[in-house]
């Protein structure tokens, strides 16, 4: 009985998502054509990349609010990398690097000032957004070489080449999460950091680590927006990492920490990139949107809250 | 005058009997304590009487009159205020705004009138003579300062009754004066008074009549002039043991842990010095607040000597954070292991391998047959009921809890252990588990501190016994010692 209890709530953003696909096919003919869902799919890798940074970070039971501005500070320097004339497979890097740093930086800040995650977020969130802002002047990077549009444009064996790269990196955090020390060590620092320090786990170490990857998966989000808009914006990510929360809290991660998974994010994401690709077929405007999308996140906390209470 | 009457109270919380019998007659003018062991029940009868907890069965009578408060908002509009051990003050309100929160006068349009709630205040405070400045941050008085908030609110607002649970646990000397006098000074106004406390030394300063509670039952009540405190302890103490555990005591072994001179200020310990011995189980006895908890967790890494030595296998070390203790070999068990022993939304697998997770993930990578060949094995040796070590540990019994807690110490090979009330909240069979675990432990070499307030279980179960009071270690019995010796040692100033 519980444990069916127990499947039924892991199973319930997956039914979700069937029952939103199906009712999407049927309500417009245009959804279940290649060319939408490819294009689905481009839209939200950007989400579903950040979003699995965010992952690991909630599982540790941490936050990351500053994910958007650090989405446009990695992707500016990353294109700014390419128009000083670095190549791709050095730009690519550049911008991942930049997002690792940030959120590292952050993770520092958490464990050494031992100042809670949310404000020290929120506070880099404007700092670095900021500094993206002052390095570029407030204008944005043109000057890319054109086969940059590969990777969020491009193709490879007929599927769009993020959609590879979304299964690498899931499959990766995946087994992070899932397969190696750090990963136990997140789960562990989430569920209980008090127990977690008190069993002698390098707490502060593996909570910047978090960070840090979460920082470096923001990082390729904000070449792979860069690259799909063929500029490097310092605004772009505005807002974000609402989305990438959502995505994980609908898929069952739990902001109390020690909860979460790849394929819930994954499928959490999905969720909110349907509901607005099929708003937009359906012509529902952009404003009503928004709305739809809030309430989902608050009906997915409010059940995952329910089952809690109901474990007692 | 009659105040309080309370007659074969019951109470149970779950499967676990508070009380079974309690009674307590206060009248007005009086100061009577209540006395008993940890868990005796002494706090749960006043919170019955405070409104804040319902009884089961049994009589209650408030002047003269059957009654029963359903919450501690009715018990205080009859007249019945508790002094609680930890402060239920708002910190960043003032004095005066803490003594009126809730019955504020308030103006039209419900603004709070600050300034007349002041000059209440100051008058009340100014007739009782109280050490207070109305107009202060509450958050900025110490301990005594906030207690005599509460005292101060209780008079404020009437009450005939009033219940201290513990008042001096935390006070210093002279602070305890400063409440005493107050208290003498309610007394002589014709107000009851009902007074918990574990210090056997200050009782006879203020008390006037004792009532003494032992394993949920009223079991002594009169004057406090009739009775010497030897037959108090006697009274507190004086059960019948049941066999709990029996197992064979030897001699010690090299000494694993030793601390010469360990002082923390933070947590008032004071020049402890002890030696835990390989193969052998230190008991260590003390009330509650006498710094068994504060001891481990400076031993642990929790709280770091500010001054002292602590040795591991005779040298010397230094042990500033958890880390370091188990990179030492020490384990802690703690006694609130739902907050500070396990993740609860993890695995038992989990948990088990936490405290050593990198023996089973060469490189980084976990290996989980590894792991759950290692758990599974561990939950074998344990007697763990569990359907598999892939159960969340949130799932589990107490004692099977327990048992996973101890099987992360195991897995990290640790040599010394420190156990906080391992019995805590575990059903009797669990409770002889953990004992042959424990026993079984010594006999394969490692070193054990037993801290317990179940003296039964200490006197059987340990090879000698420490007994703190008030952050120092009060002395050391053998094996064999009586569950008075013992007491004599943890509320008395000098020992016998």
């Amino acid at each position: 009985m519980k444990m069916n209890a127990r499947l039924a709530q892991r199973l319930l953003p997956f039914l979700s998502l069937i029952i939103l696909f199906v009712a999407l096919s049927i309500a417009s003919p245009y959804f279940l054509t290649a060319n939408n869902l490819a294009s689905v799919a481009r839209q939200t890798a950007v989400f579903n990349t950040m979003a699995l940074g965010m992952t690991i970070v909630i599982v540790a039971g941490g936050i990351d609010l500053s994910v958007g501005s650090i989405l446009g500070l990695s992707g500016l320097v990353g294109t700014m990398s390419l128009e000083a004339g670095y190549p791709i497979a050095i730009g690519i890097p550049v911008g991942i690097a930049v997002g690792a740093g940030c959120g590292f930086f952050n993770g520092l800040m958490i464990t050494r000032l031992k100042i809670n995650a949310f404000i020290v977020t929120l506070g880099t969130l404007g700092i670095y957004r900021g500094m993206a802002l002052i390095i570029s002047n407030g204008l944005p990077v043109h000057r890319i070489p054109a086969g940059f549009a590969f990777l969020g444009e491009g193709n490879l064996l007929g599927i769009p080449f993020v959609v590879w790269l979304l299964v690498i990196c899931a499959a990766a955090t995946h087994v992070v999460l899932e397969h190696t020390r750090l990963g136990r060590y997140a789960f562990a620092i989430g569920s209980n950091k008090i127990a977690a320090i008190y069993a002698g786990i390098p707490v502060d170490f593996h909570t910047a680590a978090v960070y840090a990857i979460g920082g470096a998966l923001t990082g390729l989000a904000g070449m792979i927006e860069a690259s799909r808009l063929m500029t490097g914006q310092p605004t772009a990510g505005l807002g974000y990492e609402l989305q990438a929360i959502a995505a994980v809290v609908i898929g069952g991660g739990s902001l109390n920490g020690g909860e979460g998974s790849v394929i819930g994010t994954l499928i959490g994401a999905f969720i909110m990139g349907l509901l607005s690709n099929g708003a937009d077929l359906l012509n529902i405007s952009n404003y009503w949107q928004q709305v739809i999308i809030g309430a989902v996140i608050i009906l997915a906390v409010t059940l995952d809250e329910f089952r809690k209470r109901r474990q007692g | 005058m009659e105040l309080l009457r309370l007659e074969n109270i019951g109470k149970r919380f779950g499967g676990v009997t508070a009380l079974r019998d309690g009674n307590l007659i206060v009248s007005g003018g009086e100061v009577h304590l209540l006395l008993g062991e940890n868990g005796a029940g002494k706090s749960t009868l006043v919170k019955i009487a405070a409104g804040i907890v319902e009884r089961d069965s049994g009589r209650m009578l408030w002047k003269g009159s059957e009654a029963s408060f359903r919450s501690p908002a009715e018990a205080a509009a009859l007249g019945v205020a508790m002094v609680h051990q930890e402060s239920l003050l708002a910190p960043h309100l003032t004095v005066a705004e803490n003594i009126y929160l809730g019955r504020e006068e308030r103006s039209r349009f419900g603004w709070v009138n600050r300034g007349m709630i002041l000059e209440q205040a100051r008058r009340v405070i100014e007739q009782h003579q109280f050490p207070l400045d109305p107009d202060a941050r509450v958050g900025s008085l110490s301990p005594a300062g906030k207690q005599l908030v509460e005292i101060c609110r209780a008079v404020c607002h009437g009450s005939s009754l009033l219940i201290f649970d513990e008042p001096t646990s935390s006070l210093s000397h002279s602070e305890t004066e400063q409440v005493f006098r107050i208290v003498r000074a309610l007394k002589a106004r014709g107000m009851g008074i009902v007074y918990i406390t574990h210090r056997m030394d200050e009782l006879r300063a203020i008390g006037d009549r004792v009532t003494v509670l032992r394993d949920g039952v009223t079991v002594h009540s009169g004057a406090l002039a009739d009775i010497p405190t030897d037959r108090l302890i006697t009274h507190m103490v004086g059960r019948d043991v049941a066999a709990i555990y029996e197992r064979e005591h030897l001699p010690g072994g090299e000494p694993l842990l030793e601390l010469r001179n360990v002082s923390v200020k933070a947590s008032r310990l004071s020049n402890i010095s002890l030696s835990l011995r390989s193969g052998e189980i230190t008991g260590m006895a003390g009330l509650i607040g006498a710094g068994r908890t504060e001891l481990c967790r400076a031993i642990f890494g929790i709280d770091p000597i500010d001054s002292g030595e602590i040795r591991i296998a005779g040298r010397p070390v230094s042990i500033r954070s958890p880390r370091e203790a188990v990179r030492h070999g020490i384990a802690f068990v703690t006694e609130d292991r739902q907050i500070s022993g396990l993740a609860l939304r993890l695995p038992i697998a989990a948990n088990m391998t936490l405290a050593n997770t990198e023996r089973i993930s060469p490189f980084g990578m976990l290996n989980l047959t590894e792991q759950n060949r290692e758990s599974e094995a561990l939950g074998r040796k344990l007697r763990l009921k569990a359907a598999s070590t892939a159960q969340l540990a949130g799932t589990l019994s107490g004692g099977n809890q327990q048992k996973v807690v101890i099987a992360k110490w195991l897995f990290r090979q640790a040599r010394i252990f420190l156990f906080d009330e391992p019995t805590r909240g575990i059903d009797i069979g669990a409770k002889t588990e953990v004992f042959e675990i424990m026993s079984e432990l010594a006999r394969s070499g490692a070193a054990i501190l037993m801290v317990s307030s179940e003296l039964p279980e200490v006197v059987q179960v340990a090879d000698r016994i420490l007994v703190m009071r008030q952050g120092s270690i009060s002395g050391e019995l053998p094996h064999g010692a009586t569950q008075e010796q013992i007491m004599r040692l943890a509320v008395m100033e000098s020992a016998a």
